[in-house]
């Protein structure tokens, strides 16, 4: 279980690289080339919580979807019944 | 090879020229695409959004004002580049290019229209309902907000775009192969 969600984890990241790639350099990338990291700390804030959100939004995502897999599962797995 | 290298200059210049558009223009400049977004806006929450000459599209009953930071031209920006990025193996010829770059814009336009439009609705309902999260302003709460509806946009769009990509160039094989089979018949 754990497994199939680092790997399900690994393939998201994969999967959103070029997204993500997009947002970070429309989001970061071109105000530091402008000059933006001259305005000190509230750049430095910005970009902290423009980089950390949409990773945290992967991790939520696949975690989300291993809860929903594992009680669908759950639910289409009729629990056994001993042969005694 | 070189129609390519010639895809990848005029993408820089488009989005280069947007970004330059974006930072010289005032609000009225922005009315093709502050305008489409305030009337789905309205659309979508009832509220009445007017223009207000240099500053945007206002609502009095909610003192809410759509104004040149909430155009979502940086959305557009990572939008065109990410769909030249990812429609890149498809170009083959002059034709090709000038349609991956088209779709692109068309695309990254509309999907800016959309998502801006979810991000505004969603931040004119979170001012109506303040979460009482300590740690948060509601500064935060905004920008939080914005970063989770355009990345989230951003995935969609790329999925929607891989997924017809992969219809079409399935549908190409089926044609090319249909095309083979009866060409071996003739032969035969």
């Amino acid at each position: 279980m754990k497994r199939a969600f680092w790997t399900n984890l690994a393939h998201a990241f994969r999967r959103t690289a070029l997204p993500l790639a997009a947002y970070y350099a429309v989001t970061l990338a071109l105000p530091l080339a402008n000059g933006a990291a001259a305005s000190g700390a509230a750049f430095v804030r910005h970009a902290l919580v423009v980089l950390a959100v949409p990773p945290i939004l992967i991790v939520v995502a696949c975690g989300l979807c291993a809860a929903a897999n594992s009680g669908w599962s759950h639910i289409q797995r009729p629990p056994q019944q001993s042969s005694s | 090879m070189k129609t390519r290298l010639a895809l990848v200059a005029i993408a820089i210049l488009i989005a280069w020229g947007l970004k330059r558009h974006y930072a010289d223009a005032q609000p009225d400049d922005l009315s093709w695409i502050l305008g489409p977004t305030a009337r789905l806006v309205s659309a979508t929450t009832g509220e009445a959004f007017v223009m207000q000459p240099g500053e945007g599209y206002f609502s009095r009953e909610r003192l809410f004002l759509i104004e040149k930071s909430c155009a979502g031209i940086n959305f557009m920006i990572a939008a065109f580049a990410m769909l030249v990025f990812a429609l890149f193996h498809r170009v083959e010829s002059r034709v090709d290019a000038m349609r991956v770059l088209g779709a692109s814009l068309l695309a990254s336009y509309t999907a800016a229209v959309l998502v801006n439009t979810v991000r505004i609705t969603v931040a004119m309902w979170l001012s109506a309902h303040p979460a009482t999260l300590s740690s948060f302003s509601a500064a935060d709460v905004h920008r939080i907000e914005g970063i989770t509806v355009y990345f989230a946009g951003l995935v969609l769009l790329y999925e929607l775009v891989q997924r017809l990509d992969l219809g079409t160039e399935a549908r190409s094989a089926k044609v090319a192969s249909g095309a083979g089979a009866r060409s071996a018949q003739v032969r035969s």
